[in-house]
């Protein structure tokens, strides 16, 4: 568990690069863990079929800030079906962490956030 | 002379090392440890007296009845009621649907009120929402105070011949108030209200005295006194328990059976369809036993110089705020705080690799936690195994994150 709270992520966590918001974002969305009452929003910004901004917000703890901002800076500047593509699996291997059950959820809060964001995004075009 | 070490030491569980720090076990609110003497009795009976219950003309049958009615009877004598007074359930959560479903469903009407607060668990919140919904009824919250207490003159203004049943945890599980059920009970009396107590958090820290609190309904939960997961007890007062119909159908609850039509046996069988949880029964009465050796009221001032010690240490941590009352007198045995710009599962992830065991999230409170803007609190709960260094361990492990956590 100590791994949890190692340097590096503790460092992404203070300073995450992608917190934020987009001013006059393609689409924006907020999404709840209702497990816990945790809130993420997300702006982003698309262009012909590609991802050129991301920001989030929101009140989450460690493992959810820390999974968003590495998700963001995965997809920003791919294009939407990459970003779709991603799965589950492959956001904890970016987290290279070895998550308890119940955080897991924490960490795959952007995943939802994002897949809404999308479905909002095509039903629009 | 209490003395909370020589009482770990009857708790296996709380020899165990976690990451190989000492276990601080602080999140009896959720679910108690269990004592020797309780695992001992369920082995003990699936050894020697394991059977089915009730007809059985053997003799293993006849002991398992013997048993599973002697833990009725104790549950019985611990609260002050009759024997037929209880029904023995699956947790307070089963029990508080009973209530909804045989009682309140039956006799609350379109445009009744049923009143709860804003602090109630989700298990004793959903069931009136959604009962209120069926029956076309109004769920009323009455507020509480800045300082975590009931608003008795908001109470008292709501209280009128539409309100059929006020619906009130005896101890907050966030705020840890204990709310003044024999004075409410008294006021419900006056407009024919009912009162049904979800005592998840009352019973483990309090004498419950059904008869002197005037509750016509009292629901509590084995595995947070003690006892094993699994059972839970609900309490009817006779003259209520004797006009209510069934809510569930099946073995062990039949007067006569026809092809056409069937006729209920009487209380409390008759609300115990099914094959009943005999060896977790027999478990909860072993858990009375041994609260009662050693004392509820030995218990509550055990819990108060726990309190006593905590509020002021926490009170003192930067950015940290208690959630409700902030003196041991109106408070049951736990805290639940936040810590200003810090994150509940944070923090009880860091007190994890500590050994600590807290709680964090909503403790099924959302209504609760939204009014108050907090995403997820983090509370400490205790009992009889803990001690004052308990606290201070604590107390160390939140300085310890707050130091790692904050930028």
């Amino acid at each position: 568990m100590d791994s949890f709270y190692q340097e590096d992520l503790l460092e992404m966590y203070k300073h995450p690069q992608h917190k934020g918001t987009l001013v006059g974002a393609t689409v924006s969305i907020s999404k709840e863990n209702t497990m816990c009452g945790d809130t993420v929003t997300l702006d982003l910004n698309i262009k012909d079929g590609i991802i050129t901004d991301a920001k989030f917000g929101g009140e989450s703890c460690l493992v959810s800030v820390v999974a968003t901002d590495l998700f963001l800076e995965e997809i920003i500047g791919k294009s939407i079906d990459h970003a779709k593509s991603l799965t589950k699996e492959d956001l904890l291997n970016l987290l290279k962490l070895n998550l308890t059950t119940s955080r897991v959820k924490c960490a795959t809060l952007i995943l939802g956030a994002f897949n809404d964001a999308i479905k909002k995004y095509e039903e629009n075009v | 002379m209490f003395n909370a070490k020589a009482i770990k030491k009857d708790f296996p569980i709380l020899s165990r090392k976690i990451g190989g720090e000492e276990l601080v076990y602080l999140d009896n609110g959720a679910t108690t440890q269990k004592p020797k003497k309780v695992i001992d009795s369920l082995v003990s009976y699936y050894e020697n007296n394991n059977a089915n219950v009730h007809r059985g003309v053997h003799t293993l049958s006849e002991e398992a009845t013997n048993m599973y009615e002697h833990a009725r009877k104790q549950v019985a004598d611990f609260i002050n009621a009759l024997p037929s007074e209880i029904i023995f359930t699956s947790g307070t959560t089963e029990s508080l649907n009973i209530v909804a479903y045989a009682w309140a469903e039956k006799n609350i009407k379109k445009g009744d009120v049923i009143l709860a607060t804003i602090s109630e668990h989700h298990s004793n919140f959903i069931p009136w929402q959604m009962c209120a919904k069926r029956v076309g009824a109004v769920l009323e919250l009455v507020n509480i105070t800045e300082d975590g207490l009931l608003d008795m003159a908001d109470l008292k203004s709501k209280l009128n011949s539409n309100v059929k049943l006020i619906a009130i945890s005896h101890a907050s599980n966030v705020l840890g108030t204990i709310f003044p059920i024999k004075e409410i009970c008294k006021l419900a009396k006056q407009h024919d209200i009912k009162v049904s107590v979800d005592g998840a958090q009352g019973i483990p820290h309090l004498k419950v005295d059904v008869k002197s609190l005037g509750c016509d309904f009292y629901s509590f939960s084995g595995h947070k006194m003690l006892g094993p997961t699994g059972i839970g007890v609900l309490f009817i007062k006779k003259d209520i328990l004797e006009t209510l119909e069934p809510y569930k159908y099946g073995g062990g609850m039949i007067e006569k059976v026809s092809v056409d039509e069937s006729s209920w046996t009487i209380a409390p069988e008759r609300f115990e369809a099914g094959t009943p949880n005999v060896a977790d029964a027999i478990g909860l009465g072993s858990a009375i036993e041994y609260l009662e050796s050693i004392g509820l009221d030995v218990i509550r001032n055990h819990e108060i110089d726990l309190i006593e010690h905590a509020l002021p240490k926490l009170s003192g941590i930067s950015g940290l705020k208690i959630m409700g009352p902030l003196n041991s007198k109106d408070r049951s045995g736990l805290i639940a705080f936040s810590i200003e710009g810090l994150h509940g599962h944070d923090v009880a992830a860091v007190l994890n690799t500590k050994g600590i065991a807290v709680r964090s999230g909503h403790h099924c409170t959302m209504p609760l936690h939204k009014k108050m803007n907090i995403a997820a609190s983090i509370r400490a709960s205790f009992y009889i195994y803990n001690s004052t260094e308990d606290i201070d361990t604590l107390v160390d492990g939140i300085e310890y994150a707050i130091n790692i956590l904050r930028s």
